[in-house]
């Protein structure tokens, strides 16, 4: 059985792969409809196959397997190997990632329709998916470096896709940098955890976890921490990176310049889940920390809240809909933190549905406006797209945690598990996540109501062309409304509180920090709990959120203005993203400019160019010219040259 | 009693002033060669003071050889310098600067 | 005792003769001046060459040195009709320097020199020659049989040098106006004499 696994996770990373090589070099050659075939039939097969590893683990509960292909780089006595560990965690994530794949490769067939980088597209979100499953499948920190590095790149490519947009150029540039200083703290990572264990490979590391207590770290002289709490801190600043925690937040509303299909699948399903991923899988590790566990639970919980009221006053759709993907992240994150990880992982998959719907209808929308995003100019668009209009509402409705849909079992256990969890820090987080879950349905709704109900503010060339998108669109937007819907009402009592549950021995969660047990003895079935669910707090606070959204949009929109004008301060500053942004620039950007400029100014040109380079020629004329004095042509200057070679001679040997 | 080391410093004096003359001349090359015919004297005495003092008649060979050749040398010399008068019009040292560089 | 402090004091008086001489030859501006101060210093240094038992030698250097060397460097300076230079060329830039340089220099020589190596005790003085020593018999003795071969070879440089000196000083004929009959009388009109023809300027006056 080792073997048939180890051919089939080998072929279901490699057919994207292999579509991608095909569709971005002969993407010309074989024509648009060649290349998205090729690359839809390539993900199609590593679904495929997906479904196949799901069985074995999950219906026939073979165990897990992991197995190295080849040694990649050997360096002293230390040897990288390429290999894949194929657990229910993991396979989980295949399913997850090939799914959302799919579909999204189909509904690019009409989104970019028409786009001359057709081919192009198409290649790049294979290539994206190769290296997603690259990270999820990895049994070794290398591996998982490569594929975190690779879904980096890709996302960067694929956000500056229409690059000769000056916004979209700027974004996947900000996307990758940004992605690259988690990444720096996420090396550092794997190098402490190379020193300590002497090897990458996860089962050396989980199985020898142990060697870490007691270990201290001199940080800087006279502070001594932890050595597994650095390395678990150092690791979730790369998941911070990737899955846009605050403060690294910033990327992921830029990111939006690219086409929505990869808003969906990268920043909804797939590369911004990698951290909340990473987190899960290297769960031994992080519970031997509680320092570490605090600060993951204290960072998601303030990105739910912050990200998730900026995106109340944002006029873009797609940024509301990215600010929220960064709220429902700081979820995955804190329940993490709570040592919830099964929790976070479910609302991973959940989110994964309904975000990337979400998405999808957006661009439907989008689609039908002639590619406008402002909301502003958008308004009672249900008479004209009723199916956008009902998978729209449904992931509004998923998304806002109202039972019994899928939001709500996900999201309800993690704002328990946050409110049961011990640790420092916990109780702010409860306050954050609890205050969010109104926020998050204000925005949601807000978004709903202003773009398909209330006043139709469409300009009139473009009314005149208002349909419903073509089924190429709307089919997958169906296919997702599903899992929406069912996902959590089917998965909750497997994944949360089953023995040994979907991931079983994939996470490990210690004894003093399990909530989940604790969940579970109140725990009666998931109809029960979405009954229950419509009497307790959050779901209130979920209710108010609707209920604000449609009072200040369709009932009494001049309202918003006046507490607008009345709060304008606090509109100011969130409106302006706390500031980030504009401290990134001035500090970071600006800052390496001036510096920029300095070390050409002062290096390069006065000391390396003007002093040595130059330097050596002038120093050379200089010599020469105090040397050509001696060459007088007088014959009685070299005889008196002579007699002080003479005299030194004789001296010296005087001496 | 006049010793060894006496004769030798006398041809050192004249040594050093016929060392003096070459370098610190500027007006005459018929200078530089007397200063020349100087250093020469300077060094027979010396052969000439260690021939005696050593019981030996090699040195006095020696003197007259290089007698010999100092002759020869300075009639050269001076061939020399009336063949520079003719081209230059001029036996001023500090005007013969052609080698300069 | 007496003929000892006469030895040295004529030693002093040659030497001192000689060294006051030496430096007049050089800082002198006449040339003349210095050409005979320069015989006037090898007379003195021949005074001294007798004290050291170098009779054939001191005589040489006066016959052959002073009375043909000297006398050609008279001809010389004459021949080519020096002025006396003027002082306006100022002194020279290094005088110090090489001075110290020159003093150094002595130094270190007597420092080589000095009484401590080749003083009385080292090398005590040489002994007093009996009356039939003769010093051309002793050097004709030395040179003609252990040193033939330099003697001829002296022979031949002085012969070279000779052929030198008239190669570099010789005009020759080449430079020399002499009459020529024979070529007067080959000339013809033609070698002397070529006719031009040229345009005449136009609109000038015949003035």
């Amino acid at each position: 059985m080792a073997e048939v696994i180890k051919h089939v996770s080998l072929w279901l990373v490699l057919s994207p792969l292999i579509g991608a090589i095909i569709a971005g070099l002969f993407g010309k050659i074989i024509g648009r409809r060649a290349s998205h075939w090729i690359t839809i039939l390539g993900i199609a097969v590593s679904f495929v196959l997906a479904l196949y590893i799901a069985k074995v683990i999950f219906v026939d509960q073979l165990g897990s397997f992991n197995f190295n292909f080849y040694s990649w780089i050997r360096s002293g006595s230390f040897t990288f190997h390429v290999g894949f560990l194929v657990d229910r965690l993991s396979a989980s994530m295949l399913l997850l990632v090939t799914f959302v794949s799919l579909l999204v490769h189909v509904y690019s067939i009409g989104y970019m329709k028409g786009d001359p980088g057709y081919q192009r597209f198409f290649s790049y979100m294979s290539l994206f998916t190769f290296a997603m499953l690259t990270l999820v499948l990895a049994n070794n920190f290398a591996v998982l470096f490569f594929g975190w590095e690779g879904v980096g790149l890709v996302s960067y490519l694929l956000i500056g896709f229409w690059f000769n947009k000056p916004t979209a150029a700027f974004g996947s540039m900000k996307a990758f940098l940004v992605n690259r200083v988690g990444d720096m703290g996420m090396l550092l990572g794997i190098g402490a955890v190379l020193t300590y264990f002497g090897s990458l490979s996860y089962h050396d590391v989980f199985a020898h976890k142990d060697i870490l207590l007691g270990q201290h770290i001199n940080i800087i002289a006279g502070l001594h921490w932890n050595a597994v709490t650095v390395i678990c801190i150092l690791l979730f600043i790369g998941a911070m990176g990737k899955s846009a925690q605050m403060p690294f937040h910033v990327w992921l509303p830029e990111s939006m310049e690219g086409p929505t299909p990869i808003s969906a699948m990268i920043h909804a399903a797939t590369m911004v889940t990698a951290g909340v991923y990473m987190v899960v899988r290297f769960s031994p590790l992080f519970e031997m920390s509680h320092v570490a566990l605090t600060l993951v639970l204290v960072i998601g919980a303030t990105t739910a809240l912050f990200c998730g009221l900026i995106g109340v006053f944002q006029h873009d759709i797609k940024r509301v809909i990215a600010y929220s993907t960064l709220s429902q992240l700081g979820y995955m994150m804190a329940g993490a933190g709570a040592s919830a990880f099964s929790a976070g992982m479910f609302h991973l998959f959940t989110h994964g549905c309904f975000k990337a719907l979400l998405f999808l209808a957006a661009g439907s929308v989008i689609l039908a406006n002639h590619h406008n995003q402002d909301m502003r100019k958008m308004g009672a668009l249900r008479k004209y797209m009723p199916i956008t209009y009902i998978t729209f509402l449904i992931g509004a409705l998923a998304l806002a945690a109202i039972p019994p849909f899928a939001g709500f079992y996900s999201k309800d256990a993690i704002i328990s598990a946050v409110g049961l969890s011990t640790i420092p820090g916990s109780t702010y987080a409860y306050v954050c996540v609890l205050i969010s879950a109104f926020i998050t349905a204000l925005y949601i709704f807000r978004a709903f109501f202003l773009t398909f109900h209330g006043k139709s503010n469409v300009p009139a060339d473009v009314k005149k062309d208002l349909k419903e998108s073509s089924w190429v669109v709307t089919l997958p937007l169906i296919i997702l409304a599903i899992p929406s819907v069912v996902l959590g009402f089917i998965l909750v009592k497997p994944i949360l509180f089953g023995h040994p549950g979907v991931f079983g021995q994939s996470v490990f969660v210690a004894a003093k920090y399990n909530v989940l047990a604790q969940l579970g003895t109140s725990f009666h079935g998931a109809w029960q709990m979405a009954l229950h669910g419509f009497i307790t707090l959050p779901c209130w606070l979920a209710f108010a959120g609707i209920a604000t959204a449609w009072y200040f949009n369709i009932q009494n929109p001049a309202l918003a203005e006046v507490l607008k004008r009345r709060f304008s301060w606090l509109y100011y500053i969130v409106i302006n993203k706390y500031g980030f942004d504009d401290f990134n620039q001035i500090v970071f950007v600006r800052g390496s400019q001036k510096f920029g400029k300095f070390c050409l100014s002062v290096f390069d040109l006065k000391v390396i160019d003007h002093f040595f380079v130059n330097g050596t020629g002038r120093l050379v004329n200089w010599i020469s010219k105090v040397m050509r004095r001696v060459q007088t042509g007088y014959v009685y200057h070299y005889a008196f040259a002579m007699m002080i070679g003479l005299f030194v001679l004789v001296g010296w040997r005087l001496l | 009693m006049i010793s060894l080391s006496t004769y030798l410093i006398l041809s050192a004096i004249l040594f050093t002033i016929g060392m003096v003359g070459i370098v610190l001349n500027r007006k005459n090359l018929i200078t530089v060669l007397m200063s020349i015919e100087l250093i020469l004297l300077a060094v027979n005495t010396n052969f000439i003071a260690f021939s005696d003092y050593f019981h030996s008649n090699i040195g006095e060979v020696f003197v007259f050889f290089i007698l010999t050749v100092a002759a020869a040398e300075a009639a050269i010399g001076l061939a020399i310098v009336i063949a520079v008068f003719r081209s230059r019009h001029s036996i001023m040292v500090e005007d013969l600067d052609k080698l300069r560089g | 005792m007496i003929i000892e402090v006469l030895t040295q004091i004529i030693f002093y008086i040659f030497a001192l003769a000689a060294v006051i001489s030496a430096l007049v030859v050089i800082t002198t501006q006449n040339a003349v001046k210095g050409v005979l101060f320069l015989v006037l210093t090898f007379v003195a240094m021949a005074g001294v060459w007798i004290l050291l038992h170098a009779e054939f030698l001191a005589l040489i250097l006066v016959i052959v040195y002073v009375g043909a060397v000297m006398t050609l460097f008279l001809f010389v300076v004459m021949m080519l009709n020096m002025e006396t230079t003027n002082f306006k060329r100022g002194l020279v830039r290094y005088l110090p320097l090489a001075l110290v340089m020159a003093l150094l220099i002595l130094v270190m020589i007597i420092l080589v020199v000095s009484p401590q190596q080749f003083g009385l005790s080292h090398f005590p003085a040489p002994a007093a020659v009996s009356a039939h020593y003769s010093n051309v018999r002793a050097l004709g003795n030395t040179l003609y049989t252990g040193f033939i071969y330099p003697f001829e070879i002296a022979g031949a440089l002085l012969l070279v040098a000779m052929i030198a000196a008239i190669t570099l000083s010789f005009r020759g004929p080449l430079r020399r106006r002499i009459v020529r009959p024979a070529d007067q009388l080959k000339v013809r009109r033609a070698d002397r004499v070529r006719l031009v023809k040229m345009k005449t300027e136009k609109g000038g006056d015949a003035s």
